[in-house]
């Protein structure tokens, strides 16, 4: 197992710096930079180049990439280009935080619901209950989050008040983009589960558990959770993985200060450093979330060894 | 492992999952509730994005623009109808040749730390403009007129036309190639005082956390990404402010900006041009809607260097006579906007209110191609659009189809990113033609004509080159009097509308939403279209 974790962690080295690298070319070739960002109408070709001399975009890319790649070793990320007075790694700082508070309550409500409505469904199986959660789930995985999100923000915050259209601080501020993140993990962990659920319940010894006169809850607690939470742990991982990215449609639309606005506002700007860093942390990120959900099957199952 | 561990391992595991996610997402507690507003004195209007800087030298962009204005002050101002106004300076003297400018500063101007802005702190203000060390984005604009100017572009130091007199005294020397317009110059919102002590101690990031500057308000907050609060000096020179506080929340989205005022969350936004027509026929937000035209002109420009019949400005003329603008500015725009017949606004001083300009003629369009030789014979056209603004993007295809039906040439559109579309004009071996806009960033004929046409311009972004509109630019810059100024000035505008050197379209207005207990609020033609908020009071 622990042979096994080293490997796994080892394997991010390589796979951060090829993102680096992807992610360096794909900004420094297409068209634009910041220099055209920071300038705008007030261009002229000796500002252009003062400006570019003096954020280092004059020199030889490969020495620009190594530059990074050799500071970003040390968790020095340099400065944005758009807002120089601000270092990257505080940008990091003050937004991912926001970020991931974010996803993991969205994940925390899909889990939580989506578990409850799945095994709710595979539980009252083809009644009026299971058919109207099978139809939120196709509502749920089907409607994009802006259109959810617009929904959202025009009964709750604008016809009845009850939450703030947009912002980030006070709790109420929360409800909204958690619900739009949430709405379609829930969607998908709900289907998952019920279908997991639903599998074990057909299984012999939920069978025999029941000719041996257990209680339902003790059947659905002991035996048939237990069998189907492999398939169901697995979904919420991507859960995380989808909350974090779909952050990127959220943090804009509620205004919310976490870093997923601000790489797409870097990614418009040209703001190479930041698009960079930002890569690099969602790298990590999916890396870690995924190493986790492979080491929790091996603490669910123990048929799984490494 | 035996059955009773291995089931416990599942609910721990599930537990561990749930309880991590909840966790992280309270890690940290819950960060204080901003300030909700309810307070009378708090005017809460939006910032569009995370200013890239507060220096105001570099404050170029509209986010840093609408923050600095707040805080700093210019010599001479500008007053709703966009007549000069004395500013920091109480009077000022022009000598009869228009060369020398003395100003006579007030006596009760303060910076935010206490200290009195004298002449020697706008000397040195003046020097860090036109420093050829740093940069300015405004040197050029403000300090390129002084005599010297030049000289400390090559070898550094002061500007030798700038001259603290004695503390209350400011004389500016002027070159005499460029007199006119000056004033309106210095107007420019970014033509301010700084506090050297800021600037110098703070180093290179000293407007991070506070501000230099001497103007009704003083930066309280900056929270990147999320807001800044700037709170009164009640020492400003013109009175305390009548609110107590400014609260500016950073929001990006124009459609998030709306609905955060519906929602009563914001006290002051613009609308976005989609949302107009459902706004004005509001019921409550049709009465807070306040119109008024702004300096702004949306224009075609058809670039000679890439698209070959354009080098015959008898097909530019064509093009121009092909697109019916006062159909565009009835429908594509609902009225809301005014076909341009000239190229600089009304609104600027000197706006050539009776020039028909080119009319609306498509057979006289046919017949200038006929001439051409190039009738049915036009490739096809690929026209850039802008996508700051949607505005631009409508123009562009209103114009394509007219182009399309009028002269049979092939229009295609392209869209593309800010920083793409910016580099590809400023290349000006990229687009064929292009739809964008131009505001002015002060009121003064030579924010448009001498920035966008005239040849040596680093902004001619169509290339355009003719001897004779140059000619009449630098003369009207000689110029003696400001009405000989405009008579030339005049005449070069005439000049480039008839060579199709860039099309107009249609001239702009503002559109804004204000709450109807927000009193006081001064509009301009300038700007994101308010000007500084220490008239503005709150009474619910």
């Amino acid at each position: 197992m622990l042979r096994y974790l080293a490997y796994r962690v080892a394997l991010t080295a390589p796979l951060l710096l090829g993102t680096a690298l992807l992610i360096f070319l794909a900004g420094h070739y297409a068209p634009g930079d910041p220099v055209q960002v920071l300038l705008a109408d007030h261009y002229t070709p000796e500002g252009a180049a003062h400006l570019r001399h003096e954020l280092g975009l004059d020199r030889p890319l490969a020495a620009q990439f190594a530059g990074y790649i050799g500071r970003a070793a040390r968790f020095d990320f340099g400065a944005s280009y758009v807002n120089p007075a601000r270092p990257v790694a505080e940008i990091v700082r003050q937004t991912l935080p926001v970020s991931l508070r974010l996803a993991a309550l969205a994940v925390a409500a899909a889990a939580l619901a989506g578990t409850a409505l799945g095994v709710c469904a595979a539980v009252f199986e083809r009644s009026a209950a299971d058919r109207l959660i099978q139809l939120g789930v196709i509502a749920g995985l089907s409607v994009p989050s802006f259109v959810v999100a617009a929904v959202l923000v025009l009964l709750f915050a604008l016809r009845w008040r009850l939450f703030p259209v947009a912002g980030w601080g006070h709790p109420s501020d929360y409800v909204l983009p958690v619900a739009v993140l949430a709405a379609a993990p829930l969607a998908y962990v709900t289907r998952i589960s019920r279908a997991s659920v639903r599998r074990a319940l057909a299984e012999d010894y939920v069978r025999t558990a029941r000719s041996k006169g257990l209680r339902r809850s003790a059947i659905l607690a002991r035996h048939v959770l237990r069998n189907a939470a492999l398939p169901i742990v697995t979904t919420i991982g991507m859960a995380f993985g989808y909350a974090i990215t779909g952050a990127f449609v959220v943090e804009v639309i509620f205004n919310i200060p976490g870093m997923a606005r601000v790489a797409v506002d870097a990614i418009l700007q040209r703001d190479y450093s930041v698009i960079q860093t930002a890569v690099l942390v969602y790298t990590a990120i999916f890396t870690f979330v995924n190493l986790a959900v492979d080491v929790s099957y091996a603490a669910l199952n123990p048929r799984i060894r490494y | 492992m035996n059955r009773r561990g291995e089931g416990m391992s599942v609910y721990r595991v599930t537990a561990l999952v749930v309880a991590a996610a909840l966790l992280g997402a309270l890690a940290g507690g819950w960060a204080p509730a901003p300030a909700t507003g309810q307070a009378a004195a708090v005017f809460r209007t939006p910032l569009g994005g995370e200013p890239p800087t507060a220096d105001p030298y570099f404050a170029t962009d509209f986010s840093s623009g609408d923050l600095t204005l707040l805080m700093y002050n210019t010599l001479v101002g500008l007053d709703s109808a966009g007549r000069l106004v004395p500013e920091a300076a109480k009077s000022w003297d022009v000598s009869p040749d228009g060369l020398v400018y003395t100003f006579h500063l007030r006596d009760n101007v303060y910076f935010h730390s206490g200290r009195k802005v004298t002449a020697a702190d706008w000397k040195w203000s003046f020097d860090r403009m036109g420093d050829p060390a740093i940069k300015t984005s405004v040197g050029d604009v403000v300090a390129g007129p002084i005599a010297g100017y030049d000289a400390q572009q090559k070898a550094g130091g002061g500007i030798a036309g700038v001259k603290a007199v004695d503390p209350s005294t400011l004389q500016i020397v002027l070159n005499p190639n460029s007199r006119g317009g000056f004033l309106n110059r210095l107007a420019y919102y970014a033509a301010v005082v700084l506090d050297r002590d800021v600037v110098e101690r703070g180093g290179r990031t000293w407007f991070a956390a506070r501000d230099a500057g001497s103007g009704p308000f003083t930066m309280r907050e900056w929270v990147h990404n999320d807001h800044v609060t700037l709170a009164a000096e009640p020492r400003y020179f013109a009175g305390a402010p009548k609110i107590a506080r400014v609260e500016l929340p950073i929001v990006t989205e124009a459609q998030t900006r709306l609905a955060e005022y519906q929602a009563g969350q914001l006290d002051l936004v613009a609308v976005p041009l989609s949302d107009f027509a459902r706004i004005k026929a509001d019921p409550v937000m049709g009465k807070e809607l306040i119109v008024f035209p702004r300096a702004q002109i949306i224009w075609l420009g058809p670039n000679p260097r890439v698209y070959e019949p354009f080098k015959d400005a008898r097909v530019r003329r064509a093009f121009a006579l092909a697109i019916d603008k006062a159909k565009i500015a009835r429908t594509v725009f609902f009225g809301f906007y005014q076909p341009a017949a000239s190229i600089v606004p009304p609104g600027i001083p000197g706006f050539y209110a009776g020039y028909k300009g080119l009319p609306y003629d498509p057979a006289q369009a046919k017949k200038l191609l006929e001439e051409a030789g190039v009738a049915g014979k036009l490739p096809p056209l690929t026209m850039a659009m802008n996508p700051i603004a949607q505005d631009y993007e409508m123009a562009a295809e209103a114009a394509a189809a007219m182009l399309k039906d009028n002269l049979g040439v092939d229009v295609r559109l392209q869209r593309q990113e800010f920083a793409a579309f910016q580099q590809g004009m400023n290349r000006r071996t990229v687009f064929p033609a292009f739809m964008t806009g131009w505001a002015a960033d002060y009121l003064d004929y030579s924010d448009y004509l001498d920035l966008l046409l005239y040849s040596k311009s680093p902004l001619d972004r169509v290339s355009y080159a003719n001897p004779e509109f140059d000619k009449l630019v630098d003369q009207a810059n000689a110029a003696a009097t400001e009405s000989a100024r405009t008579a030339l000035y005049h005449k070069a505008e005439a000049l480039a509308v008839e060579d199709g050197a860039m099309i107009p379209i249609v001239f702009t207005q503002f559109a804004l939403l204000k709450k109807p207990y927000v009193h006081g609020l001064r509009t301009t033609a300038a700007l994101s279209g308010f000007l500084k908020f220490n008239t503005v009071s709150i009474q619910k």
